[in-house]
């Protein structure tokens, strides 16, 4: 029997945020067991971080994660941001795309997906609710609200089981939730390794550990810097496409595009809003939403052949040389450091970025695998660790394409270091939704070659000179052991007196007489 | 003149006094021991055998690579002087193991062995004048020759149908008497056995000297010292193959390995009696096909200024056509006499 249309879309209906998040867990970062516990870490601890920095508080963070049954597992997550207001707190922990970082600025999280991600998928391994403390000062005063909240996930909204003012000691949040189905791990893709990674791009922060067997870590804080806000950036003319044109001719308040575009847009001087009317012949004193679509393609298209300066570079923040080496020194403590941050470029014409890169040599460097430590690469976007996906990275991509023998590492596999590289950018070119790497484009990948090489030829320099320092000990030593014995036989030999050989032992081994008699050596 | 033994111990006296020496005036000493390698060694026209060319290595007191071996050297040199001192020898073995209470202890023989002959080219005497002795005796000698080891006297004709055996210490023997016109060598004891059975030392008036395959340095030194002291000629028989040729070629003209040495070692005035490729051919001997190596070697030893005279090299190149090889023993075809009573004896008129 034949169906009419209207029949059939009775069962037409809306999906929320929510919902389609709900079956599609895996866009979130949620897939395995290993990965989900790590996406939960990674969205806690940035969202902490951000809000700290934005109000200008050194971020200070306590996580608690203690095992009730196998990959039954409670989280406790506690931050000293600003905290949360009350009428807030629902939309942050239980609506997806709500959050305040939509803009052009260099940030860790960007999609509003965080918090209400990790609620969603606490709600679904154990429907259990969230319990939310949060702290927060309002017209000057410290107020504290704790919730207990679920999330209706066909509205996209947060239910609020319970609701209580409480007396908090500083602001912050405190969140508590329930997971199955993860599972907490010390492998390169566990949780543990995610914090030791963030605490070394992150050497202002500080993290206090306590793991399922109750072991505590105290990850301290190697500087006292908070980073500076990044600031928000119009978009570069390289960096937009015709659909971005469409959206802010529709959206603006401008009552010319010609406006709209010297507004809305970087490096765009009226100069070049006159030579674009000219080599288009479209009229750009028309109102904005007057512009067609065919127009906004012709205008991206001139975008890409023309000259414009490059993107300003005021929104990019790295961490800095100093402050990754800081990072280093307090987790790997490593024998050797170096790092370098490298000029702002762009890719693809328009896209500003910094890759900045530092190597460690000894100490905690590298992984153990057995009895050996091999190389481990830690790759961050803004600060963040990618803990998976590495393989088609243009960070590992860029690494493993170095000759690293031509840096005295002869096999990059099995030397014990560690590779550090973070890119920095407002728009970080994902691979894939996980967030996990970075894509090829030519100009990173020529990049993070660059810096690579750079740290690594610092590195070569101390690892000669400590092998020529080794070898010159050696040498002193030989001559020491041998020297007297073979003279004393020579003048057996001869049938004499062993002559005096402290000026000869002086020569051979290049070391001060005095120093060879024992004498005190003046240091001034 | 000085005594061999003199020699030996100021040379080794005097390895000491240049270290000190230098030492005394704040040099760095250094030994500069002659080159060994193959681009080292040249033939000497003149000499008639192989010698080291003026090339040289250097031990140093102040190399890292260079000190231990110094080292080694001046203990070996006074284990040595103390060896000549004494009257003494030892073996490389032995003194592999004395070594090892040295400071400068060595990791193997090889390297024991190798810094031994360090210092036989530096000081320009064997080994034997040293003290070191060969673990191996040399070969076995039949015939009317009396010698005298320290206070033993004794015949080579009464020492047993084996003969006489040389001794590593055959510079320490003196020869005493001998009623011999010649010497003959032979590669093997089954011809040297052949030969005593059949009195060819009557025959010919001459010594037999049982080589054992390649000649020992002891038997080199003997055959040289027989040949120089006593005037004796000799003359060497082996099989008829390019191994038997360099057996003889080694007697002869001594081994490129031992050039430093070979002034001692080497008889140039020996001679090569056979097989020869054209006696295969004349004597229509019980022959082998060469094999693949056999002529390789054969054209090896065309290309080496030992084997430049011509009649060497037309035996070389005529047995490579005939392509066949002969032992010494395949004579016996005509009866087991038969190289007594007539190979010899032709062969021997053709020479003298």
């Amino acid at each position: 029997m034949e169906r009419q249309a209207g029949e059939l879309f009775e069962e037409f209906q809306e999906l929320t945020a929510s919902e389609f998040f709900r079956k599609n867990k895996q866009m979130l970062g949620f897939s395995g067991k290993i990965r989900s516990l790590t996406i939960v870490f990674h969205e806690l601890i940035t969202n902490s971080f951000d809000a700290a920095e934005e109000a200008g508080i050194l971020p200070e963070i306590k996580i608690d994660l203690k095992r009730l049954d196998k990959d039954h597992y409670v989280l406790r997550h506690t931050d000293n941001g600003p905290g949360i207001p009350k009428n807030f707190v629902t939309k942050v922990f239980c609506t997806m795309f709500a959050g305040s970082k939509f803009r052009n600025i260099q940030s860790r999280g960007q999609q509003g997906l965080g918090c209400s991600g990790c609620v969603l998928l606490s709600q679904m391994t154990t429907g259990k609710p969230a319990r939310v403390i949060s702290g927060y000062r309002e017209n000057g005063e410290l107020k504290g609200v704790q919730m207990t909240l679920k999330m209706d996930v066909k509205k996209n909204k947060g239910l609020v089981l319970e609701r209580k003012k409480v007396d908090v000691k500083s602001t912050g949040v405190c969140l508590e939730l329930h997971f199955k189905d993860v599972s907490y791990s010390l492998s390169e893709q566990g949780a543990f390794e995610y914090i030791r990674r963030t605490m070394i791009a992150n050497p202002h922060a500080k993290i206090v550990f306590r793991d399922p067997t109750g072991h505590k870590y105290i990850f301290n804080r190697a500087s006292a810097v908070i980073p500076p806000l990044p600031k928000e950036v119009l978009p570069h003319p390289k960096g937009v496409t015709a659909d971005d044109l469409i959206f802010m001719a529709k959206h603006t308040d401008k009552r010319r595009f010609r406006s709209l575009l010297t507004s809305s847009l970087s490096r765009m001087s009226t100069k070049r809003v006159n030579e674009i009317q000219e080599l288009t012949g479209i009229d750009l004193n028309k109102r904005p939403k007057d512009m067609k679509w065919e127009e906004a393609e012709q205008i991206v298209d001139l975008f890409t052949k023309m000259d414009f300066m490059a993107p300003p570079t005021s929104g990019l923040i790295p961490i800095g040389e100093e402050q990754i080496e800081k990072g280093v020194v307090e987790i790997l403590n490593p024998e050797f450091v170096a790092a370098i941050s490298r000029k702002p470029v762009t890719y693809r014409g328009g896209v500003a970025f910094i890759i900045e890169a530092g190597i460690a040599y000894g100490g905690d460097s590298g992984r153990m695998v057995g009895e050996q430590r091999k190389a481990e690469i830690m790759r961050f976007a803004n600060r963040v660790p990618l803990s998976f996906d590495q393989g088609s990275c243009a960070i590992t991509e860029g690494l493993k394409s170095i000759d690293w023998k031509r840096y005295g590492i002869r096999d990059l596999e099995s030397a014990p270091i560690t590779i550090f590289v973070n890119i920095i950018s407002t728009q970080v070119p994902y691979l894939s939704t996980g967030k996990q790497s970075v894509a090829p484009e030519p100009e990173i990948l020529h990049e993070v070659r660059q810096t690579a090489m750079t740290v690594a030829r610092k590195l070569q320099k101390y690892l000669r000179a400590k092998k020529a320092e080794k070898e010159e000990a050696m040498r002193s030593k030989i001559f020491e052991e041998y020297v007297p014995v073979i003279l004393k036989e020579a003048a057996l030999l001869a049938e004499t007196d062993v002559p005096e050989y402290q000026p000869v032992l002086a020569k051979v081994t290049r070391r001060a007489l005095a120093e060879l008699m024992g004498e005190p050596i003046d240091d001034d | 003149m000085m005594t061999r033994k003199e020699i030996a111990i100021n040379k080794l006296k005097s390895l000491g006094e240049t270290i000190i020496e230098d030492v005394s005036q704040n040099k760095v000493p250094a030994v500069r021991v002659p080159s060994r390698g193959t681009s080292n060694i040249v033939y000497d026209e003149n000499r008639r055998h192989y010698v080291l060319g003026d090339r040289y290595g250097q031990r140093s007191l102040g190399n890292v690579k260079q000190i231990k071996k110094i080292g080694q050297m001046v203990y070996m040199a006074n284990f040595c002087k103390q060896l000549v001192e004494r009257e003494k020898t030892a073996t490389l073995r032995e003194l592999y193991y004395v070594s090892e209470g040295w400071e400068v202890e060595f990791g193997t023989q090889d390297e024991s062995n190798i810094v031994g002959e360090d210092l036989e080219v530096t000081l320009g005497m064997t080994r034997e004048d040293l003290g070191l002795m060969p673990e191996e005796d040399g070969a076995s000698v039949y015939g009317d020759l009396t010698i005298k080891e320290d206070d033993l006297e004794i015949n080579a004709l009464r020492s047993g149908k084996s003969g006489y055996t040389i001794s590593p210490t055959i510079n320490e023997v003196e020869f005493v008497d001998h009623n011999v016109q010649r010497v003959i060598a032979v590669e093997t004891m089954g011809m040297f056995h052949r030969m005593v059975q059949e009195s060819a030392y009557k025959k010919f008036d001459t010594l037999i000297v049982g080589l054992k395959g390649q000649a020992a340095r002891a038997t080199r030194r003997f055959l040289k010292r027989v040949n120089d002291e006593l005037g004796l000629p000799v003359y060497i028989c082996n099989d008829g193959d390019p191994w038997g040729f360099h057996i003889a070629q080694v007697i002869i003209s001594g081994s490129a390995k031992l050039a430093h040495v070979n002034h001692d070692l080497a008889t140039p005035d020996a001679k090569f009696l056979g097989v020869t490729a054209s006696d295969i051919i004349k004597y229509d001997l019980p022959t082998d096909p060469l094999k693949d190596i056999d002529v390789l070697r054969l054209k090896e030893l065309l290309k080496d200024p030992r084997y430049r005279y011509e009649t060497w090299k037309m035996e070389i190149k005529k047995m490579l056509k005939i392509g066949k090889k002969a032992e010494q023993q395949s004579f016996s075809k005509y009866g087991l006499e038969y190289v007594v009573d007539t190979y010899f004896p032709e062969k021997l008129e053709q020479m003298e």
